[in-house]
């Protein structure tokens, strides 16, 4: 349960890495035609950054939950992880 | 477990993003000094404020998973609570020491009033000289 929450922490901050990315423009303070301003150029490597890191996470999480599916539970766990 | 693990400190770097992101308008210049807030300074403040809750919300959560595990694994062992000692004997201590204190005196109030009532009488009781006799009688 409590892993399953972390999980959608990670989605909702990939999410949220997307919104920074498009922001500059959505909203309309960098001005078209324009270079980048101090605040987009900002706003892009942080949602960039924080988009690709928790796409990441995301993925090693998913690869090693389906490697536990196709090898079992590891002995001596009792409770077993049953998050896909 | 080590998915947790990186799920754990992605989360975290997730929150620093996040404060960074709230104090970026301010430490690069771009919201100016005694003036309003900008709709960029608006934008990124929240957000940051938003990236910041949930990476601390995430890396509580994989934190607890991870603590989870390592007690279900028996790597970890969780202490019990100590019951804390009732406060109830402080009270009732003066009770106690208030009879105890009765007892102790009774034989010595049962004397005084014996020897009370013998003073109408100055003669030897018993063989006894009483008290107050004995002082009247030196």
């Amino acid at each position: 349960m409590k892993a399953k929450l972390g999980v959608s922490a990670l989605v909702l901050l990939f999410l949220t890495g997307l919104w920074l990315v498009a922001a500059p423009f959505a909203i309309g303070y960098q001005p078209a035609g324009v270079a980048y301003t101090d605040v987009t150029v900002n706003d892009l490597w942080i949602g960039g950054g924080l988009a690709g890191v928790s796409f990441l996470a995301l993925v090693v999480y998913a690869a090693d939950a389906l490697r536990e599916l196709t090898r079992g539970r590891h002995v001596g766990s009792p409770t077993g992880d049953r998050t896909p | 477990m080590i998915r947790k693990f990186i799920g754990a400190v992605t989360a975290v770097l997730a929150a620093l993003a996040g404060l960074w992101l709230m104090l970026a308008p301010f430490a690069l210049g771009t919201q100016p000094a005694n003036a309003d807030w900008t709709d960029p300074t608006t934008a990124e403040f929240f957000t940051g404020l938003g990236v910041a809750v949930i990476g601390l919300a995430g890396a509580s959560a994989f934190a607890a998973a991870i603590h989870e595990d390592l007690v279900a694994r028996g790597l970890v062992t969780v202490r019990e609570r100590k019951a804390e000692p009732e406060p109830e004997p402080a009270p009732a201590a003066p009770q106690t020491s208030s009879a105890e204190l009765a007892a102790l005196l009774a034989p010595l109030v049962e004397a005084l009033r014996e020897d009370l009532n013998h003073t109408a009488r100055p003669n030897r009781q018993n063989g006894s000289v009483t008290l107050v006799t004995a002082e009247e009688n030196r």
